[in-house]
């Protein structure tokens, strides 16, 4: 019973993702019957994916097929082009122009890799220290943050220009949050 | 991420034109600064995926376990492994690892950090200690992906740096790319190549996120933890990392040195099959053994779970004192249980190993490909960077060349000359490289060498194992690699057969 539940789970993926990609790149609104259709397959072998091996394993399984998947049905359905064809339309916009030295090149490192994971862990530890939760919840959400608000302020700080600003933002996060998770330690 | 010029005039855009470029140019910045880093992780990630396959390749003739381990097994097991720890003068900590959905082998340790001394060793369904687990490559590919052969708190804060810049990648590539939704399947092949590999580093990057986010942010825990822990011990365990580490991990051992017996596992295998009857044996941690503070964390699966198992402590003698809850309790004890199977893929057996090998490759590709479309685009706009493009060449095929030279030296050199060959080869890959006229010859070059490099390999493999060699994934990791080399040699074969035909003008000469 299940390998039949786990082919019909990959049959509905397969069906989906080309639904979706057949009426992606057709006209609204008469594609639209058909995008809603392609997502409610690709729902239902998610759903069908955590009914044959609970949600947890189920959903996990679901989401590496779906990826799988939709690089089968983009691969089968590439558009193959003469090496000399480039639309209009092809040509990629271009990052932003900037003046850039060594001593602004430096303080953007230093922004996006020390202060941002200063304050990413500032942040965390001050989850990890002061929510109203369990131990471990507390703990292991605020390590997850650290990751995931420095990903973020590594992002922003190597995109914003403002180098000032960036500073300002990431200095003052800092302060709040090992405010946060010091100050009980160090007060009466 | 680059995405297409909408021409369309008079539609509002979720994302401005100039809040995009800003964002292309922060995602060049961080693309280049790590790529290295990056490809280099990702793609021994990649094949860290397969770890415990490989480590049967190395030692082919060790036993597999086929059948689930009962209790008296695993006491077996523990009895004959503090025996030989003792024999061994290195009866302090033990760990024992049990067949899973991720391996078929029973791996027994054992080591004093106070005398350095240690021993590794299969062990048959039976418990009893069959050889001396020698799989020296593998150690080296792990080691490499987790810390980079630095020391090990150094290496592992840059491999988790590495995870958070990878992490970054991923959110700056996705705001610069407000078409991301409405080109999700697009893909063309063909004519330039760099929009090819636009769209390829594009599509790959889109539909895979789910996993590049769970590797990388799983990763990035990992190697970032001790960082994260010191901070926390700080401001919440008086600077003492490992009673913060303890409130996370579970009991550690407590002081009393005075001699006791070893613990009787297999009672307590028992004790938790009385109330989880479908749980498996999955891993054992004893520390301090044969001490009256020893503690015991026996590591016991049940299906339907993303983690290895869940933890249940138990003091030496016998009494319970709580469990993990790493399958079933809270939130935050659940994500500690699946942080390291999520990162390998080691949940669900082959089909899962095989698709987090695909989805692997496939982030690997986008790193590589983020870094020639970044060096198209400059040659595009008349500013060619060939000594660059030479590089990154030599940097992505210098790579599977390193570690397939690395992996001859391991079968013939021993353990001794792995790291030195991988090094030596990957500097040689570079050096040749700036010798070499052009990106397109470092690529034919070293493509070519690795699949020679894999071909030998398996051809190795088989002449050192002929006859004795009793494991069939030896013979499967043999055709996979020397399978990947031919994959590897066809379009080099091709480019040499049809002679030096020159590239379009866009094309990116690196990739």
């Amino acid at each position: 019973m299940v390998p039949l539940l786990v082919a019909a789970g990959v049959i509905l993926f397969l069906g989906g993702v080309a639904l979706l990609r057949w009426a992606w790149l057709g006209q609204r609104p008469a594609n639209l019957p058909f995008v809603f259709a392609g997502w409610l397959a690709v729902t239902a072998a998610c759903w069908v994916f955590s009914r044959v091996f609970g949600v947890e394993v189920g959903i996990a399984y679901a989401l590496i097929v779906l990826a799988l998947t939709a690089y089968l049905i983009i691969f089968l359905g590439r558009e193959v082009r003469s090496p000399k064809a480039q639309k209009v339309r092809d040509v990629a916009l271009e990052p932003e122009d900037r003046a850039t030295s060594w001593t602004r090149a430096i303080s953007k490192a230093l922004l996006s890799i020390v202060l941002a994971g200063v304050a990413a862990i500032g942040v965390g530890v001050a989850f990890a220290v002061a929510m109203p939760l369990s131990s471990h919840d507390r703990i292991v959400i605020g390590g997850l943050l650290v990751p995931a608000l420095w990903g973020c302020g590594m992002a922003w700080t190597l995109a914003d220009s403002k180098l000032l600003r960036a500073t300002m933002v990431l200095g003052s996060i800092s302060l709040a949050s090992y405010g946060i998770a010091f100050l009980p330690k160090v007060l009466p | 991420m680059q995405q297409r010029v909408d021409t369309k005039p008079n539609k509002r855009k979720w994302l401005s034109r100039d809040f995009v470029r800003a964002m292309l140019a922060g995602h060049s910045a961080l693309g280049l600064a790590f790529a290295a880093l990056i490809y280099v992780v990702c793609l021994t990630g990649t094949v860290c995926v397969f770890l415990h396959e490989l480590q049967r390749w190395e030692q082919p003739a060790g036993p597999i376990i086929a059948r689930a381990l009962t209790p008296d097994d695993i006491g077996a097991a523990v009895n004959a492994a503090y025996a030989q720890a003792r024999a061994d003068d290195a009866a302090h900590d033990m760990f024992i690892m049990g067949p899973g959905p991720a391996m078929q082998r029973l791996f027994v340790s054992y080591h004093d950090h106070d005398t350095g001394r240690e021993g590794e060793w299969l062990a048959n369904a039976d418990g009893r200690l069959v050889a001396r687990a020698s799989a020296p490559w593998s150690e080296f590919l792990g080691s490499l992906h987790m810390n980079l052969h630095l020391p090990r708190t150094w290496g592992l804060f840059i491999v988790g740096l590495t995870g958070v810049a990878l992490l970054a990648s991923l959110i700056s590539g996705l705001l610069s790319h407000p078409r991301i939704f409405k080109d999700a399947f697009y893909l063309r092949w063909g004519g330039s190549r760099r929009l090819q590999e636009a769209d390829l580093h594009n599509r790959l990057g889109v539909w895979g996120l789910p996993f590049h986010v769970a590797v990388s942010l799983t990763g990035a825990l990992l190697g970032l933890s001790t960082l994260i822990v010191g901070v926390l011990a700080l401001a919440a365990f008086d600077g003492d990392s490992e009673a913060a580490f303890s409130a996370i991990l579970g009991p550690r051992a407590g002081a009393e040195e005075t001699a006791a017996p070893a613990p009787d596992v297999a009672a307590m295998m028992r004790h938790v099959l009385a109330s989880k009857p479908d749980a498996q044996f999955s891993s054992l941690r004893i520390d301090h053994v044969g001490e009256a503070g020893q503690v015991v964390h026996l590591g016991m699966r049940t299906p339907g779970h993303l983690a290895m198992g869940n933890t249940y402590y138990f003091k030496g003698d016998g009494t319970p004192i709580g469990d993990g809850g790493l399958e079933e309790g809270g939130v935050g004890q659940q994500i500690l249980g699946a942080l390291q199977p999520v990162h390998f893929g080691w949940f669900g057996g082959y089909p899962i190993k095989l698709a987090y090998g695909i989805l692997g490759l496939g982030l690997t590709v986008v790193t590589f490909t983020g870094v020639t479309i970044w060096l198209a685009r400059r040659r595009d706009r008349g500013r060619p960077a060939p000594r660059w493009e030479k590089i990154w060449a030599a940097v992505g095929w210098g790579q599977p060349l390193g570690l397939a030279v690395s992996a001859i030296a391991a079968l013939y050199a021993g353990e001794a000359m792995i790291l030195g060959t991988y090094l030596a080869t990957s500097a040689a890959a570079l050096a040749a490289a700036l010798a070499m006229p052009d990106a397109r010859t470092v690529t034919l070059a070293l493509r070519g060498l690795s699949a020679a490099a894999m071909i030998t390999v398996s051809i190795c493999h088989l002449v050192l194992w002929h006859g004795v060699s009793t494991d069939v994934m030896a013979i499967v990791v043999n055709a996979v690699v020397g399978m990947i080399g031919v994959l590897l040699a066809a379009p080099v074969f091709r480019r040499l057969l049809q002679g030096s035909k020159p590239e379009p003008a866009t094309a990116c000469e690196a990739s």
